[in-house]
């Protein structure tokens, strides 16, 4: 007699409906061969009902907090957790997602009938990373990791007219591919020095015993730790984004660095915080070394970058390393605000690349820039909100994010890496200003450039959010805080 | 006893393959190679009473996968002038050096017989061995029924992805 399955439709409700809304998007496509319109207008549904879904599991996530219930949290035999953790992440894989498809509309519509697959592509790769963010075992956690990479990887290589985009595709499935062995590697061996796979489980393990001979343990954190490095570019697992990111199509280049932070870090909180939080003398100085290399070495290349996607690249390597400090702090809340601020100002200037120089070109010369103030003052004004955004400036929202994860780190004891955070952070403004400097101080050379309204919307939004994130902060500080891994 | 000398034969023939795959000059064998190394590790594995990981090793690897690559290499020519330049400076003495290191750490932990760093390997020897087809089959499709789910999401990426690829019928610059 075979007992059937523990299923929690509500604990898989957002990945169900966007799994649902590719597969109509294919099948529609194949059978009837709709306008793109339409096909956006399915994808925009699915979103819509995801974000739904979302809410009612935030709501269902308060009832069982104020019940003091929270094993009504864990689905799936154990599988998946609907705590605020998760549901946090999935907002903003989700607003991602939105903000991704918005900017990349005039480039999936352009596609002709390979834009239903892109698409589709598209929604399945959030699944794989909502999957990732809300598993509570390292193997479901790996498959939501593949599931997301390999649809962003057929992603990257979308632009087949360029071979810049082919070779971006191939660099980064093989690397990917690559760190992905690394992960499942890492995962294999605290299986064995554990023999659990389950992160609540793993967490009670190291509670009661004290492990004599852990060195196969200590193994897999570095190979989970490295992992999960390549995912969000962190230096030194950072040499594909810079290919990656200026290869591949600027239309959908925000989305897959987006949402590959966001699944990367909810990922690593979730392993490093809650499974292994009493191992963290093991794990915390590999942390900060990574992250105050992640810090320099993005900041510093960026400075050379004559490119601004290339520049866009380096700086995700020291924004991996900012959040890496509030790894190292180990507070949720410092790494989720962090992640949501990141990941709005990141759509939003590659809303501005893609206005700027196109969808589908591989260029993105800072030259492009020059003059863009006299030519198109309130695009070239959003751009420096965001860039000033993403370099940490007071009243902006980058601003408070930083402040945050480097008190967390502060307080945790490691004084020098908010030192080599700080003075990161002053080398980043250098070249967020020197764009700055190229928009406003130089001569028109070109035409203004021709806004698609989709974009227009994602860049005004990412605006909007961060001066407003950065003046009240308040709620989006508590809605991290109340996102609290079980 | 036997089962000791099993292995001796079947870790000769993988390792045989395996070396094979790297030597022949003719593509074609050195799909042969593979192919006998991937049906020794699967007689390894069986000799673990992994019967399952043994069908889909024989199934999936040595019928499915050879046949692809098999099916490639006719596909493209079996040509062996192909440019077989070294790009990495020594790169055999390096190859050879971290083969022999690996070689001596296993041989090492054999000889000491110390196997304590894997505390959990003590725990879950699979106590059935009446169909482990079955061990596996039951919590697939309970416990583990949303992992198994999600791996057919893999396989509609892995289509649409081939898709989207391929379907390109545009100017290339």
């Amino acid at each position: 007699m075979i007992t059937p399955p523990e299923v929690s439709w509500i604990a898989i409700a957002p990945d169900l409906i966007l799994a649902l809304g590719a597969a109509v998007v294919l099948l529609v496509e194949v059978q009837w061969k709709p306008a793109a319109r339409v096909l956006g207008l399915v994808t925009a549904f699915s979103l819509v009902l995801a974000v739904g879904a979302t809410l009612l599991q935030k709501l269902a996530v308060e009832d069982a907090m104020l019940a003091a219930d929270p094993e009504r949290l864990v689905a799936f035999s154990g599988m998946i957790l609907m705590d605020g953790f998760a549901v946090f992440s999935r907002f903003a894989l989700l607003g991602a997602t939105v903000l991704g498809v918005l900017t990349g509309w005039r480039y999936i519509e352009g596609l002709g009938r390979r834009g239903a697959e892109a698409l589709a592509l598209i929604m399945l790769a959030t699944v794989g990373f909502s999957i990732m963010v809300a598993s509570n075992n390292l193997v479901m956690m790996f498959l939501g990791l593949e599931v997301g990479s390999i649809a962003l990887y057929v992603l990257a290589g979308m632009s087949r007219e360029r071979p810049e985009s082919d070779e971006a595709a191939i660099k980064y499935f093989l690397l990917g591919s690559f760190a992905s062995a690394f992960f499942v590697y890492g995962v294999a061996l605290i299986y064995a020095g554990t023999g659990k796979l389950a992160i609540l489980d793993i967490r009670a393990f190291f509670d009661q015993f004290i492990v004599t001979s852990p060195t196969v343990i200590y193994i897999g954190i570095g190979l989970v730790i490295a992992g999960l490095g390549f995912k969000v570019s962190a230096a030194p697992f950072h040499s594909w984004a810079p290919d990656v990111y200026q290869g591949a199509p600027a239309g959908v280049v925000g989305y897959m660095a987006a949402v590959a932070k966001i699944a990367g870090f909810a990922a690593m909180a979730r392993i490093l915080l809650t499974a292994l939080g009493d191992l963290d003398s093991i794990w915390l100085p590999i942390v900060a070394a990574l992250a105050a290399l992640s810090m320099f070495v993005g900041s510093t290349l960026a400075l050379v970058q004559g490119d601004v996607r290339r520049m866009l690249a380096y700086s995700g390597v020291a924004h991996a390393g900012f959040i890496m400090t509030g790894v190292v702090g180990g507070e949720t809340q410092g790494i989720l605000f962090y992640l949501a601020v990141y990941a709005v100002q990141l759509l939003g200037a590659f809303a501005v690349v893609v206005a700027v120089s196109g969808a589908s070109g591989a260029r993105s010369s800072i030259d492009d820039y020059r003059g863009l103030a006299r030519r198109s003052p309130g695009l070239a004004g959003s751009f420096t909100v965001l860039l000033l955004g993403m370099a940490g400036l007071p009243l902006t929202s980058g601003f408070i994010a930083k402040f945050g994860v480097f008190t967390d780190a502060w307080n945790s004891g490691y004084e020098w890496l908010v030192v080599v955070a700080v003075l990161a952070s002053v080398i980043a403004f250098a070249f967020y200003l020197r764009i700055i400097v190229a928009m406003y101080m130089d001569e028109a050379e070109e035409e203004a450039p021709a806004l698609v309204p989709t974009v227009r919307w994602v860049v005004g939004l990412a605006v909007v959010a961060t001066i407003a994130w950065g003046i009240f902060p308040g709620s989006l500080l508590d809605l991290a805080a109340n996102a609290l891994a079980l | 006893m036997v089962e000791g000398i099993l292995f001796v034969l079947m870790a000769v023939t993988a390792l045989a393959g395996a070396v094979t795959v790297v030597v022949a000059r003719n593509p074609v064998y050195s799909a042969m190679g593979l192919l006998g190394t991937l049906f020794s590790v699967a007689v390894l594995y069986v000799a673990q009473l992994a019967h399952f990981v043994a069908a889909v090793q024989v199934i999936v690897y040595a019928g499915a996968v050879m046949t692809l690559f098999l099916f490639v290499i006719m596909f493209i020519g079996v040509d062996t002038s192909d440019d077989r330049d070294e790009r990495l400076p020594m790169q055999r003495f390096w190859v050879g050096i971290l083969a022999g290191v690996i070689v001596l750490l296993a041989a090492g932990i054999t000889l000491s017989g110390n196997f304590d760093w894997v505390p959990a390997a003590v725990e879950t020897i699979p106590e059935a061995t009446n169909g482990t087809i079955q061990a596996i089959a039951e919590p697939l499709f309970t416990d583990w029924v949303l992992a198994f789910e999600a791996t057919a999401l893999l396989l509609t990426i892995s289509a649409a992805g081939a898709i989207a690829l391929a379907h390109f019928k545009g100017q290339r610059t």
